[in-house]
């Protein structure tokens, strides 16, 4: 075996947003602290991939010397997120939130992020700017990064987290990491469907794998799909750029029939539901409806339109946002030309956020002793449905999850790590390159991937997830245990990896559709056809799933109230959501 | 709908294994819009699971610099290069090869916005 053996403090990973501010935060309190990311660190993950908005409070934005809204203040962006969230968030994750949030964004202007825009609550500048400013910061501090490492798995020993097992992807070297502490930053669960506007090493490895060694996971029928998103051609499937057009230039959105859509809702909704952020769980529920009742576009969406405007006035307001029609990296010149022709534009939900993930407490500790957990990958902060920035929740629940996990790697000892464990996990881990034929990666990938949209996307009913509960069943017995890869290189192997990736992602699907199965209402983004209401008297408590004797136990916790009761009575969906959105703050902008 | 079929020349190099890189011959349908990330990805899903390429963590919006590559002799990002024709694709020159077209040190962390 030529795996090698690693020993920190603090394991970090994860290399985008949560992950470096975990490590940021981890290394002020003077302990050691190595971080691994599967991309390149601050290239990769889904904050790189952020328009990037920053949410804080108005009145403290102003206070920072961006025009703001001084009127807002941060019990009006709690009350937001909580009727945002449909009130299934954690208050206490809230508070936190919207408590430490100025402070985080003040130390990014510190460090050099720049800002392009702003507005009542938000500033925009760019996923890289924020990545880059973090990278700097933690060198500076002594972090220790290790690039195209993928987490296979963590230790557990008598109850606490004893270390890690890495795959360096490059090398195909197994690593085993020794550490007294490690926090999981590793996003969502973007790879398990197609479309999906996620970064594409984004397969759930953290929230598997905590599962695994025994923590509690919990929303996990939550998931946000963004609307608008571009569905063809395939280098555009997947990428937001005229969901941010429509956003923030305007537009129209049509179906196959040419009709306008969106006008038979009710007008509250709609104006909610297309102004602000609150666009992705209405607009992606009224597309898949239109689409599911033989209305959309021939890769599943809609079409998207300049609308009522000159083209000359809707031009020189994209290019005030996107010079040249310049978004990130892409030239999108050729995607103006056709709204410019009126050519048609496909758009339509793609997976993008994940409401669920690993049960926190307020010091982002999980419910294994020595595990910490930060960002997109935690569960709770955003409820049913989130409106508020990610970006923001990176950084806040990254600088006390990595100070966490220093004052706790501080006063344990070194762990050990069972030799027999590793030599077990190892053995699992190398059977793909072991098979001579079976079950190729690439295209158990797409099966699952579609599958997932169909039945687990942004409209559900039984039937439908009962028979993915069933197909996921199968999979798991009849198809990952025969994943092999062509070659049986160790050296970069990409079946290799994705065969590892499909284990995650399977479990991950699993959990989800048991959960959406039991939520016998419609909630936020969970949306279900075969139960069209909010059901507050049943219902206001979340969906929590332990591993007990290799099994998947679902269970449930009240919702966590410090401040803000919720309503009660059973409403039917659109009703709620029109509720929820008329309490909103009299603060303006998209969020 | 495929437009036509190209020819996808491509660097191959096992340093553990082989003494010396080759070049491997793919033939490939040319779809609307297709770029060389696409065309790797096809290859990688349709034809050789085998082929290497900085694929896992590819960000596709012209960010990342993972997929820089050499396309046609000069050195591109794979995700925002069109493919018209018949292509080469190789990795830097002078590039420390971990396998076929995955070489050391694939990120520049550089910002393209």
């Amino acid at each position: 075996m030529d795996e090698r053996a690693i020993e920190t403090d603090v394991l970090v990973v994860g290399g985008g947003g949560a992950g470096l501010r975990a490590a940021i935060g981890a290394a002020e309190k003077g302990v050691g602290v190595l971080l691994i990311s599967k991309g390149s660190a601050a290239r990769s993950g889904a904050s790189l991939l952020a328009g990037a908005d920053l949410t804080l409070d108005g009145k403290s934005l102003h206070e920072l010397g961006f025009p703001g809204d001084p009127r807002d203040s941060k019990q009006k962006f709690f009350n937001d997120i909580i009727t945002q969230g449909f009130y299934l968030n954690d208050q206490r994750l809230v508070e936190v939130y919207v408590e430490e949030a100025p402070k985080r964004v003040k130390e990014l202007l510190d460090w050099g992020v720049k800002v392009n825009f702003s507005e009542e609550r938000a500033i925009f500048t760019s996923g890289s700017s924020i990545l880059s400013a973090l990278l700097r910061r933690s060198k500076e501090v002594g972090v220790d990064i290790m690039d195209d490492v993928m987490l296979l798995d963590l230790f557990v020993c008598k109850g606490k987290i004893s270390g890690v097992l890495g795959l360096n992807i490059k090398t195909g070297d197994l690593i085993t990491f020794r550490s007294k502490a490690v926090v999981l930053a590793t996003g969502g669960w973007h790879k398990a469907y197609f479309p999906n506007a996620g970064s594409r090493e984004l397969s759930g490895d953290g929230v598997a794998a905590a599962y695994r060694a025994g923590a509690e996971l919990g929303n996990m029928e939550f998931v946000t799909f963004c609307c608008n998103v571009l569905l063809w051609p395939p280098k555009w499937c997947g990428i937001i750029f005229p969901y941010l057009l429509h956003l923030l230039v305007g537009g129209k959105l049509i179906n196959s029939k040419g009709e306008d859509f969106l006008s038979k809702y009710d007008p509250t909704i709609v104006k909610f539901g297309t102004s602000t952020e609150w666009n992705k769980s209405f607009v992606s529920i009224a597309t898949a409806l239109e689409v599911l009742e033989g209305r959309g576009s021939p890769h599943g969406g809609i079409y998207y339109e300049i609308g009522d405007v000159s083209w000359e006035e809707f031009e020189s307001c994209v290019t005030k946002y996107y010079p040249k029609w310049k978004y990130k990296g892409i030239d999108f010149s050729e995607l103006g030309k056709m709204l410019k022709e009126k050519k048609p534009v496909e758009v339509g939900p793609a997976a993008e956020y994940f409401e669920g993930g690993i049960v926190v407490n307020e010091k982002f500790e999980t419910s294994v002793s020595g595990l910490f957990a930060a960002g997109e990958c935690t569960a709770s902060l955003f409820g049913a449905n989130r409106v508020a920035a990610a970006t923001t929740e990176m950084l806040v629940e990254g600088a006390i999850a990595g100070e966490s996990a220093a004052e706790y790697a501080k006063k344990v000892d070194m762990p050990r790590i069972d030799k027999k464990n590793v030599v077990r996990l190892e053995k699992k881990v190398l059977t793909p390159l072991t098979r001579e034929g079976g079950v190729k990666p690439a295209e158990l990938k797409r099966k699952i991937q579609r599958m997932a949209h169909e039945k687990l996307g942004p409209v559900r009913n039984r039937e439908g997830i009962e028979e993915f509960i069933q197909f996921i069943e199968i999979i798991k017995k009849e198809e990952i245990p025969k994943l092999y890869t062509t070659t049986k290189s160790r050296r970069y192997n990409r079946e290799w990896i994705e065969a590892l990736e499909l284990e995650n992602i399977v479990q991950v699907l699993e959990i989800s559709a048991k959960s959406s199965l039991m939520r016998t209402e419609s909630r936020g983004v969970h949306y279900r056809l075969d139960h069209p209401y909010t059901d507050n008297n049943n219902w206001l408590k979340e969906i929590i799933v332990k591993r007990v004797n290799d099994e998947i136990r679902v269970t449930t916790r009240p919702i966590t109230i410090t401040k803000t009761s919720p309503p009660s009575g059973v409403i039917p969906y659109m009703e709620m959501m029109k509720k929820m959105m008329e309490a909103h703050s009299e603060i303006g902008g998209h969020h | 709908m495929s437009l036509k079929n190209i020819k996808v020349k491509v660097f191959r190099f096992d340093p553990t294994v082989e003494k010396k890189p080759r070049y491997q011959i793919y033939m490939v349908p040319l779809t609307e819009g297709m770029t060389v990330l696409d065309v790797l990805d096809y290859i990688y899903e349709n034809v050789d699971g085998s082929l290497a390429y900085y694929g896992h963590a590819a960000c596709r919006h012209g960010i990342c610099g993972g997929c820089t590559l050499v396309i046609n002799g000069k050195t591109c990002l794979a995700c925002q290069t069109p493919v018209y024709e018949d292509v080469i694709i190789e990795p830097p020159p002078k590039s420390k090869i971990i396998r076929d077209i995955v070489y050391t040190k694939q990120s520049r962390r550089g910002s393209h916005e």
